[in-house]
């Protein structure tokens, strides 16, 4: 009896190993077993809101809307000036009311039908008939009259008001009538929900796995040419730092939202190749400057010495914005001026004359003389009242950017004579704080698109709240402005886009100079690809422009090709092959020491 | 055997796990009467579960629809509509009764960032997390029973010592630095496993392929997982052993002649076993809630990580659901373990 259970155990422990080692082997062979399907990984931490085009809002639905659908006008590649898309030509009538489309011949819907005027007819009769649509749309949908299709290449669409510049470069996703008829209800969430969904981009979204994957397949159909890789397929990574190891494995191709630490690592990998683009989104410093409703209710519990221009001006003075994109941004990234960020030439406003210099000395210069005098504790009081200029600053608890650039600029704040409170508050709270008025001094950052009419018009009068209860936001922080709104209503139906560009210009020189808000950096996109697997990654715009987020269209990844013989997969196995072995290594080890110790402590005690 | 165990007395009823057949009537009302106090006990827990579950995640403040619209400009028209939509222009009331009527029938409604019946979101999850915390739970248990009963038995050996201190250093490391650290070795260095994820992307749909794909994928999160939690298990199996270490029948035991490694094995684990039931059961339950943490930074498509991120969305509806299915669970759990005493532990019995 005591004999034979060595001997047993010696044989489950055989099994066992064979179990094991056949498991690992089978795994090897698994991680090899790959098809020779041409696929293009992009590292994401998004979720899908919904497929249906008319209602997502997220960044990662908007990548793929305009991969699986098309505008009748595009943004360029070079340079985001509207180009044509599914309309070869336009033209707008004399009186701004009507528009007249020439869709483009021999363009086909990803199953083969197909696609004419009469399915952009459709796609724009939904946005005119489907009051849900209607109103998830109502920016660019408020404003058509009708839409019709007067043969099969020519589509007409009337308007209320002029609005050229909302026509070029807001985007409508044109959809297949023959497919969308036959839902119940276009607007709903499951709408467009049957995978693969039939668009006639370049990719269309074939297959979704919750946080898994989101994988769209190359349209053969596609009007400009099939893409160069079969599958396009967003992988999911909730750690960007899992996203990088995965880039250096090899496992992942294209990752975003870098940061500069990353980047670091990333540029001493052979194989990756780190884009540092600018970017469309901007950091900014908003004041309560006093808010107020439409009709000028004041409400709120912002302190008075912001409602003084000079104030705000001194405190724009007193940051060094070069010192902040070096400090906070390592550099990646470039001194803001006003609301439109450089990447978009044609409408940034360089600062000209206004342009605010860095300089503690002026910014006190200016305090002292609109009579905020320095008190005995270092801190200036309001000229008629002995109100202390202390300033509440609000921060986002989860962004460490901002925390870092708080407390540089208190310090600079406290040179010029101002006390800062700062408090990190979570972003919800800190939204609500914001729209109700009780605060001081906030942060705020948007991404911007190329049409500046967006993020101008969140600063009109117009937008103002009606009532005091925090819930209309669709103001930026309560500015209301005459001269600024009436430039905005020029340029808005302007068709001259120089003329535009001056009118624009004008807009962000008064808010910078008015400093309601101050705009601290324009940040850049830090981006990597992976390129012995991917190669002709056409950026947007051409000049330092990026690959992921572009706008209208994903000119990188449908110009992209991969690689030749790009040897990831040979790595892997091999580095498979090795783990084996170790692995095995490793058991038998283990195996014969707990054996070794079992024998002789058995042979001990008995 | 110089230390004495502190509780000899228990050890000594231990043994005589047979009722004798008189006490069968006396048991059968005392079991209803403490199965109705226990059932009770968890109804009422449930019941505060499903009603806190309701106006905890209202604290948590912000409008949903900022989070919808986020970095997006949106007219009052839109925010409007999303809000009809979502239900939120209900008053309060209302969106209890609905919440109430809704999660007693099952129907947890829609979740506010999938735009999805949320329990078809759930189940759709589930096998990813009862893969990874299931494998997991049952490793971690099998290896802190093993490891604590041998590190017990020989209290104060070499063994004893390296195996606690080892395991109490990866009870005490963050998971997810402990995960970061095993992709940047496992993953990225050695190019052993894949860094995260449960299914390459490339990989044949036949059966075979996909097990051993996500076999794959699952070593280093179960691993992970594992190396955190099984110093729990150890602790408690090797205080248990120590517990019983000096008992009369392990003397009787060793004085029939028995080794060593049996006596350990056929007579003080068995009794030792007894306390860590509790830990067990409550083991199981946890298995639902998932690995939060493991499957973060795995991104391990599971329930826990759908709850990280429903508390960053902040996706209300879907963390009433998951915190009423999460506390229920463990509740379940906690009332069989507490069922399955009255079967195991005649003390329990005698007190009723």
């Amino acid at each position: 009896m005591r004999s034979s259970i060595p001997t047993r155990r010696i044989a489950a422990a055989a099994a066992a190993l064979a179990v094991a080692a056949g498991a690992l082997a089978g795994t090897a062979s698994g991680a090899a077993a790959q098809d020779d399907v041409d696929r293009l990984l992009i590292a994401t931490d998004q979720e899908v809101d919904t497929f249906n085009p008319f209602k997502s809002r997220y960044i990662i639905t908007y990548n793929t809307n305009t991969m699986t659908y098309e505008s009748l006008i595009r943004p360029s590649a070079e340079s985001y000036e509207p180009e044509p898309g599914l309309a070869t030509e336009w033209e707008e009538s004399g009186d701004g009311l009507t528009w007249t489309f020439q869709i483009r011949e021999g363009a086909e819907w990803s199953d083969g039908e197909p696609l004419t005027a009469h399915d952009v007819a459709y796609t724009y009769g939904l946005l005119i008939e489907n009051e849900d649509i209607r109103d998830w749309n109502i920016d660019v949908a408020g404003n058509f009259v009708s839409a019709e299709a007067t043969d099969d290449t020519t589509f007409v669409l009337t308007l209320n008001e002029p609005a050229p510049s909302a026509i070029l470069s807001s985007q409508t996703f044109i959809v297949p009538q023959h497919i969308w008829e036959d839902y119940p209800d276009p607007a709903a969430d499951d709408a467009n929900d049957e995978l693969p969904l039939v668009g006639s981009g370049p990719f269309q979204v074939a297959e979704y796995r919750t946080d898994e994957l989101l994988r769209l397949e190359a349209n053969e159909n596609y009007w400009g040419g099939a893409p160069a890789f079969d599958e396009l397929v967003y992988d999911y990574y909730n750690e960007p730092d899992a996203a990088v190891a995965a880039l250096e494995a090899g496992e992942v191709d294209i990752v975003n939202g870098l940061n500069p630490a990353q980047v670091e690592a990333l540029e001493a990998q052979d194989h990756v190749t780190v884009n540092n683009a600018q970017g469309r989104r901007f950091v900014s410093i908003t004041f309560n400057h006093g808010a107020a409703t439409a009709d000028g209710t004041e409400y709120g519990d912002g302190h008075p010495a912001l409602r003084d221009p000079v104030v705000r001006q001194a405190m724009h003075t007193a940051i060094d914005k070069q010192e902040l994109v070096d400090r906070v941004l390592d550099g990646n990234g470039t001194p803001a001026t006003s609301l439109i960020p450089a990447i978009f030439e044609q409408w940034h406003w360089e600062g000209g004359d206004s342009l605010v210099e860095f300089d503690i000395n002026e910014a006190n210069r200016m305090l002292d003389e609109a009579g905020y005098e320095l008190g005995e504790d270092g801190v200036r009081t309001m000229p008629d009242s002995d109100q202390r200029l202390s300033f509440r600053f609000y921060h986002h608890a989860d962004n460490t950017d901002y925390a870092t650039i708080v407390e540089f600029v208190s310090e600079w704040w406290e040179e010029i004579g101002i006390e800062v409170d700062a408090e990190p508050i979570e972003q919800g709270s800190l939204n609500d704080l914001v729209y109700l008025g009780e605060y001081d001094i906030a942060f705020s950052g948007w991404g911007t698109g190329p049409n500046p009419s967006d993020m101008l018009g969140m600063h009109t009068c117009a937008v103002l709240p009606t009532g005091t209860d925090g819930s209309e936001r669709s103001h930026e922080n309560f500015y209301c402005d005459e001269e600024f709104d009436s430039l905005h209503e020029r340029q808005k139906v302007e068709s001259d886009p120089d003329a535009r560009a001056e009118l624009v210009k004008e807009q962000q020189r008064i808010l910078y100079e008015d400093a309601p808000v101050v705009w601290v950096y324009y940040q850049n996109v830090l981006e990597a690809y992976n390129h012995d697997k991917v190669d002709g990654l056409t950026t947007q715009p051409s000049e330092n422009g990026m690959i992921t987020g572009q706008e209208g269209f994903q000119y990188s990844y449908w110009s992209a090709t991969p690689v030749d013989g790009g040897g990831e997969e040979g790595g892997a196995s091999t580095g498979v092959l090795i783990g084996v072995g170790v692995a095995a290594a490793a058991v038998v080890v283990a195996a014969v020491v707990f054996f070794v110790r079992r024998r002789s402590t058995a042979d001990e005690r008995e | 055997m110089t230390d004495s165990s502190p509780s000899a007395d228990r050890d000594r009823q231990a043994p005589s796990a047979d009722p004798p057949e008189r006490r069968t009537g006396r048991i059968t009302t005392g079991f209803g009467r403490y199965l109705l106090k226990h059932v009770g006990g968890a109804a009422v827990s449930l019941l505060l579960v499903l009603f806190s579950s309701f106006f905890i995640f209202r604290l948590v403040a912000g409008d949903p629809i900022d989070q919808l619209t986020r970095e997006r400009p949106v007219t009052p028209e839109q925010r409007e509509a999303m809000r009809a939509e979502l239900g939120l222009d209900q008053p309060m009331w209302n969106q209890f009764i609905d919440y109430l009527t809704g999660t007693l029938t099952g129907d947890f409604g829609t979740s506010f960032q999938y735009r999805r019946p949320i329990f078809d979101l759930i189940v759709e999850r589930l096998p990813a997390t009862l893969l990874l915390s299931g494998t997991g739970v049952v490793l971690a248990v099998l290896l802190g029973f093993w490891i604590g009963s041998r590190a017990g038995w020989r209290q104060g050996s070499r063994f004893d010592r390296t195996q606690v201190t080892t395991g109490l250093l990866l009870y005490s490391a963050p998971t997810f630095w402990l995960g970061m650290i095993a992709i940047l070795v496992f993953a990225r260095s050695l190019e052993l496993f894949p860094v995260n994820g449960m299914r390459s992307p490339g990989t044949p749909d036949d059966f075979l392929s996909q097990a051993v794909d996500i076999g794959h994928h699952l070593v280093l999160p179960v691993l992970t997982y594992t190396a955190v939690v099984y110093a729990g298990y150890l602790m408690v199996m090797r205080s248990s052993i120590l517990d019983e270490r000096g008992s009369d029948y392990l003397t009787t035991a060793r004085a029939k002649g028995l080794r060593d490694d049996d006596v350990r094995r056929r007579h003080a684990v068995p009794n030792a076993l007894l306390p860590t039931i509790t830990l067990v059961f409550l083991a199981i339950g946890n298995i639902v809630n998932g690995a939060i943490v493991t499957e973060t930074v795995f991104s391990w498509p599971g329930l826990g990580r759908l709850f990280v991120q429903s508390i960053f969305y902040p996706d209300r509806p879907m963390l009433q659901a998951l915190f009423v299915l999460f506390s229920s669970t463990t509740i379940v759990a906690v009332l069989c373990a507490e069922i399955l005493y009255w079967f195991l532990d005649p003390r329990i019995r005698r007190a009723s």
